[in-house]
């Protein structure tokens, strides 16, 4: 096995990174380095961190897996707890209800299309992404009515302990994420299909089935951080997820889940997504222009891709 | 060392004056810690066909990667037309003048028979490919078959469409359109029918007098003895001896030189086996058998009638690629099947894996880095994987260490943690984790395919009591080895597969070392 | 091995036929919503909105005929487009609008090079990485050309709206794309994209480089980008550093819509074509047949996942997988 593992655990380097590029921007432009600003980053990175966990059990299970309806699918989700709670805090819980439950089903066309039909991901999950949004569009027609729940804006803005009620959101996802890689046979049969299809299938595991529960369980993650994000905005408009799907994807890798699958973790997405928003907030930081920010910040993701994003050899 | 045969054929062959085409001598190669080759020895004079022979693991088709280029030797030497040259890639080889047919290797299934001939050596006219002058080579080479071909072939026809046989034949049309000097073939007869091997020969012959070099690398001895000139014999990675067939000893005689020099003669392999001996009794009574099949069928096996008993361990020999490995996989569920399987009397259908698992049979797989291990997974991952769902929600992990520990410490793996990638894991080592797996099941089918391939002594006798243990447990085994002294110091019953059909069921006075290579390669 | 789709045989090279008769049906269907399409003023305004996306999804076709994707086709587009806007000014003479092209044609080469050498030679996963790297084109773009603007010499857009003898101007582009098509595929070179994105191990050992076609695939889709913002800025006659951006999936959709097989090694440029002439009728179709504003991108994408779909579902009916 020629697996050439970097010593030091990606996660672990993307957390120090974004430790030093934090530094970094504080030197650039005094007064960056408080508290505040560094809660704030944690907090956009929470939410790039949130709709990333599906992608994360996406990745891990190989097979060139992807999911590109992530975005449109957090929108949808967003749009409908605003929709069915109509802004009423009572009735947050089966708005998310019902917002978790498309997303799953959406998931589920995903992970069918896939198995079913040998769509590969790329393609599946692009095409439902194009449904999701047209769906969207032809459900409001435009004009969104209903409201954002009070509940939700607290448990999403509302602080303890100063810190902001997400972040704790973000840590209960982690828990639960960490639980199911880690403590359900499904986690297990997880990475192993990701790792080894040949293998899994030759030791019992359904790996079609596996694979279907992955891609609803991104879904139905997404969803869930679409209703959080209106949670923050407080308010829908149509691209609100858009600007998540390419980050999502970048924090996975980021954070050493590897694109070929069997490896990886939720921790590293974590702080994948802590580190390109670090990154972010430091190139606004530096004012140096849009255009130079998008420059550095497409040499640092082909950087890291280099040391860690390297491809078994296939052929 | 049989001396006599080697010394035989040097008085009686006709003197060749004309240099080597190809010499190969002291050749070597390892692949990890296996040496395939230790001192591979080979001569090709210009108008011989030369047939490599040697059992599994004689390293005979190391050798012939070595001479095309297809892998690069550790030591030894090389030459062609006297000069010495190390070959660096099949495109080199192919300069040199010395082309390989290998089975199907480098085909691309999308593209038609004429563009595979000419891959990567397409004519060209006025910047672009000459289609005309493809189309009408290979139409020219594809002649040679004419009339052998079972469904039609065309240079434009898509070669993914054509059976294994007719794509066979386009490879060996593919390595004839470089006009080599040298053609190797290895096994290129496997999947032809009979009609072709026919004029595969014919071509053959003709390509010998037209003073092409040729070496036919089989396990056929009726096609060696009627197309070669000459026998090379390989043992354990060295040129043993060769044997002149055209104009020497009668068929009879030849074959048991033959046999004589890829088996040694010596019984080497069968001391290791003595402390592992204790067998369990063969339960072989009125009651029903453990296993029963009865018309079973896949891929490359034709319908098979078995009966196994409970705790009997059942070798399945012949040469590589006969069809033991796919009776095993289909056995498991993993290759599609007909006929009937029965366990312990009652019927069983094994569909899936999952299905297989569920009726009690467990399966180590050939390549065990391939389709046995995750990888980059710890250990404990490795030997847990099919009984995951035995440990609940949330998965009681400390429970699965300690099973998992109870088996590691059992099969004696030496490692550093059950966290430990499995990777670092030694191949004995690693044979063990993929076994053990199976073992907190207790199957009552236990399928191995060449268990000990790549494994070390040590491992090996540690493998052989386990075996023993087993059966004694009532586990029935099936078992397949490429080491025919393992198979018939192991076993009470070894059943030889050649060309997926049953030539032999060796038990008692038949087990013994020449009846099994006999049998293996199709002999009388 | 994998076996070609059954059937395959005679019709190998013309993987686009499906596509084709898909978009007859569709042209037909359009036909009767709309009688004027077969206008001058109509059919030119179609054509001319299409060619970029073709000669965009040519390149990709080739990409992916390799065995990779690129999605920075569109962020190089952009690219392309301000830097021609910037070197090329109403004023500009014939030699000045060629050195233009000549510069822009250069940089799309380096771009292709540069995701090239990535995904070639670094072995980077092809989807993460031209992602990546469109970041850094997309940059670039934009600190060329911070805020739209720049104009072409008037001949040239009236040029690209013109009609010489009575042919669209555009029409003229996509049968120049389809010539240089016929001549590429006839090449030596293309002729290993395929046996490379079919059998990557097989073209290998028959003394294939595969590093090297990988490489140039992306070089040439480079090259085709370039030519697409060239097209694209005679269309607008503007530049815009975003306006590639929408560019890139579609170019995706539509060489898989067009027959071309995703892991590589089957398809070709034809039906690439034919895929971006099928986004746009539906398009088209979805507008005339008076499907409600709001249900038109559903519609729309609802059709491209069934055609995305198709494939899949017919080999499995089949029962070969």
């Amino acid at each position: 096995m020629r697996a050439r593992m970097p010593r030091v655990p990606p996660p672990v380097v993307a957390l120090l990174l974004s430790v030093l590029l934090f530094f970094v921007a504080g030197v650039l432009q005094p007064g960056f380095l408080n508290v505040d600003q560094a809660i704030n980053i944690v907090r956009l990175a929470a939410f790039l961190g949130i709709i990333a966990a599906g992608q994360t059990l996406v990745i891990i299970s190989g097979g060139e897996g992807i999911d590109l309806s992530v975005a449109n699918v957090v929108t949808l989700g967003a749009i409908l707890t605003f929709m069915v709670s109509g802004g009423a805090s009572e009735r947050l819980l089966p708005a998310v209800a019902v917002a978790l439950a498309v997303g799953a089903v959406i998931g589920l066309v995903n992970g069918l299309g896939i198995v079913a039909l040998s769509i590969p991901p790329l393609v599946m999950t692009l095409g439902m992404a194009g449904v999701v949004k047209g769906t969207i569009l032809a459900v409001t027609q435009g004009d969104i009515p209903g409201g954002v729940p009070p509940l939700l804006a607290k448990l999403v803005t509302g602080r303890l302990l100063g810190l902001p009620g997400v972040l704790y959101l973000w840590l209960l996802l982690a828990l639960l994420m960490w639980g199911l890689l880690e403590r359900t046979g499904y986690g297990k049969r997880l990475f192993a299909v990701g790792v080894n299809r040949s293998t899994a299938r030759l030791s019992g595991v359904n790996v079609p089935l596996t694979v279907v529960i992955t891609y609803t369980l991104s879904g139905l993650l997404a969803a869930l951080g679409g209703v959080l994000l209106l949670g923050f905005t407080q308010r829908v408009f149509l691209s609100l997820g858009d600007s998540y799907l390419f980050p999502s994807i970048a924090a996975v890798v980021v954070g050493g889940t590897v694109l070929a699958g069997g490896r990886g973790s939720y921790v590293g997405t974590m702080a994948g997504a802590l580190v390109l928003t670090m990154a972010e907030s430091l190139l606004r930081a530096m004012r140096i222009g849009e255009a130079y920010q998008m420059i550095v910040f497409g040499l640092i993701l082909v950087a890291l891709l280099a040391v860690y994003g390297r491809q078994r050899d296939s052929a | 060392m049989p001396e006599s045969a080697f010394h035989q054929d040097n008085r009686r062959s006709t003197p060749l004056k004309r240099a080597p085409l190809i010499s190969a001598r002291n050749v070597a190669k390892r692949y990890g810690a296996v040496r395939a080759l230790v001192d591979g020895n080979l001569e090709i004079h210009p108008g011989e066909v030369v047939a490599l022979l040697g059992a599994n693991g004689s390293g005979k088709s190391t050798l012939g990667k070595v001479i095309t280029g297809m892998t690069r030797p550790d030591g030894g030497q090389l030459q062609f037309d006297g000069t010495t040259a190390p070959v660096t890639s099949p495109e080199h080889a192919r300069r040199l003048g010395v082309s390989a047919v290998y089975q199907e290797l480098s085909l691309v299934p999308d593209l038609t028979v004429a563009e595979n001939v000419f891959l990567g050596n397409e004519p060209t006219r006025l910047g672009g490919l000459d289609r005309r002058l493809m189309q009408h080579r290979t139409a020219e080479l594809l002649e040679s078959f004419a009339g052998v071909f079972t469904v039609p072939v065309t240079p434009g026809t898509v070669v993914g469409n054509l059976p294994p046989s007719e794509r066979q034949l386009v490879e060996v049309v593919k390595a004839l359109s470089r006009q080599p000097r040298a053609l190797i073939l290895d096994e290129a007869t496997a999947s032809l029918d009979g009609r072709q091997v026919d004029r595969l020969f014919e071509l053959m012959a003709g390509w010998r007098d037209q003073g092409l070099g040729l070496v036919f690398v089989s396990h056929r001895m009726d096609e060696i003895f009627r197309v070669a000139d000459r026998a090379v014999v390989l043992r354990d990675g060295a040129t043993v001896g060769q044997l002149q067939l055209r104009g020497g000893d009668d068929r009879r005689t030849a074959e048991r030189k033959l046999v004589e020099l890829m088996t040694g003669g010596g019984e080497a392999g069968a001391l290791l086996l003595d402390e592992a001996r204790p067998r369990a009794a063969v339960n072989r009574d009125a009651r029903e058998p453990a296993l029963r099949l009865r018309g079973f069928a896949s891929g490359i096996l034709a319908p098979l009638d078995l009966e196994v008993g409970a705790g009997e361990l059942l070798g399945l020999g012949g040469l590589q690629g006969q069809g033991q490995s796919r009776l095993l996989l289909a056995l498991f569920g993993a290759a599609p099947h007909r006929g009937s399987v029965e366990l312990d009397g009652r019927r069983v259908r094994v569909a899936s894996p999952r299905q297989a698992v569920r009726a009690g049979i467990a399966y180590v797989p050939g390549d065990r880095n391939r389709d046995g291990l995750l990888a980059v997974r710890p250990i404990l991952e490795n030997l847990q994987l099919p009984n995951w769902e035995r440990y609940g929600t949330p998965l009681r992990v400390g429970a699965a260490r300690k099973d998992a520990q109870m088996v590691a410490s059992d099969l004696n793996v030496r490692l550093a943690g059950l966290d430990a990638n499995v990777s670092t894991l030694s191949g004995g080592n690693a044979q063990k984790i993929v076994i053990g797996k199976w073992l907190l099941r207790r199957p009552r089918l236990l399928l191995l395919d060449d268990p000990t391939k790549g494994i070390d002594v040590e491992a090996k006798e540690e493998f052989y009591r386990l075996l023993a243990r087993l059966q004694a447990d009532g586990t029935t085994v099936l078992f397949t080895s490429s080491d025919d002294a393992e198979l018939l110091g192991l076993c009470e019953r070894v059943v030889v597969l050649h060309d997926g059909r049953v030539t032999a069921e060796l038990t008692g006075p038949t087990l013994d070392k020449g009846s099994l290579v006999a049998a293996s390669l199709g002999a009388r | 091995m994998r076996a070609a789709p059954a059937g395959a045989a005679r019709f190998r090279n013309l993987t686009f036929l499906v596509p084709l008769l898909v978009l007859a049906l569709a042209v037909l269907l359009n036909y009767l919503l709309q009688p004027n399409l077969f206008q001058p003023r109509v059919l030119n305004g179609n054509l001319r909105v299409m060619l970029p996306l073709m000669v965009l999804t040519a390149g990709q076709a080739v990409v992916i005929l390799a065995g990779g994707i690129d999605l920075s086709v569109g962020a190089v587009v952009s690219l392309v487009n301000v830097l021609l806007v910037t070197l090329v000014t109403p004023d500009s003479g014939p030699a000045e609008v060629l050195l233009g092209l000549a510069v822009g044609v250069a940089v799309g080469a380096l771009t292709g090079a540069v995701n090239g050498v990535c995904v070639a030679y670094l072995r980077l996963q092809p989807i993460v990485t031209t992602y990546a790297t469109s970041f850094l084109f997309s940059g670039v773009a934009l600190a060329v050309l911070p805020r739209p603007g720049g104009a072409l010499p008037r001949g040239l857009t009236t040029f690209y709206r013109s009609a010489p003898l009575g042919v669209p101007a555009a029409a003229y582009g996509v049968a120049l794309l389809l010539l240089v098509w016929w001549l590429l595929r006839r090449t030596r070179f293309m002729q290993h994209v395929y046996a490379v994105g079919g059998a990557a191990a097989a073209a290998r050992a028959s003394g294939v480089s595969v590093s090297w076609i990988r490489f140039s695939s992306y070089v040439v889709m480079g090259v085709f980008a370039a030519f697409a913002a060239a097209m694209l800025t005679l269309s607008t006659g503007s530049g815009n550093a975003r306006l590639g951006d929408a560019m890139t999936l579609p170019s995706i959709v539509a060489v898989v819509l067009g027959g071309t097989r995703l892991a590589g090694g089957a398809g070709g440029v034809t039906g690439a074509v034919i895929g971006v002439a099928i986004l746009t009728v539906i398009r088209n179709l979805i507008t005339f047949a008076n499907v409600p504003t709001w249900y038109q991108t559903l519609v729309d994408a609802v059709i491209i996942l069934a055609a995305l779909a198709g494939p899949g579902l017919v080999r499995r009916l089949r029962g070969s997988r």
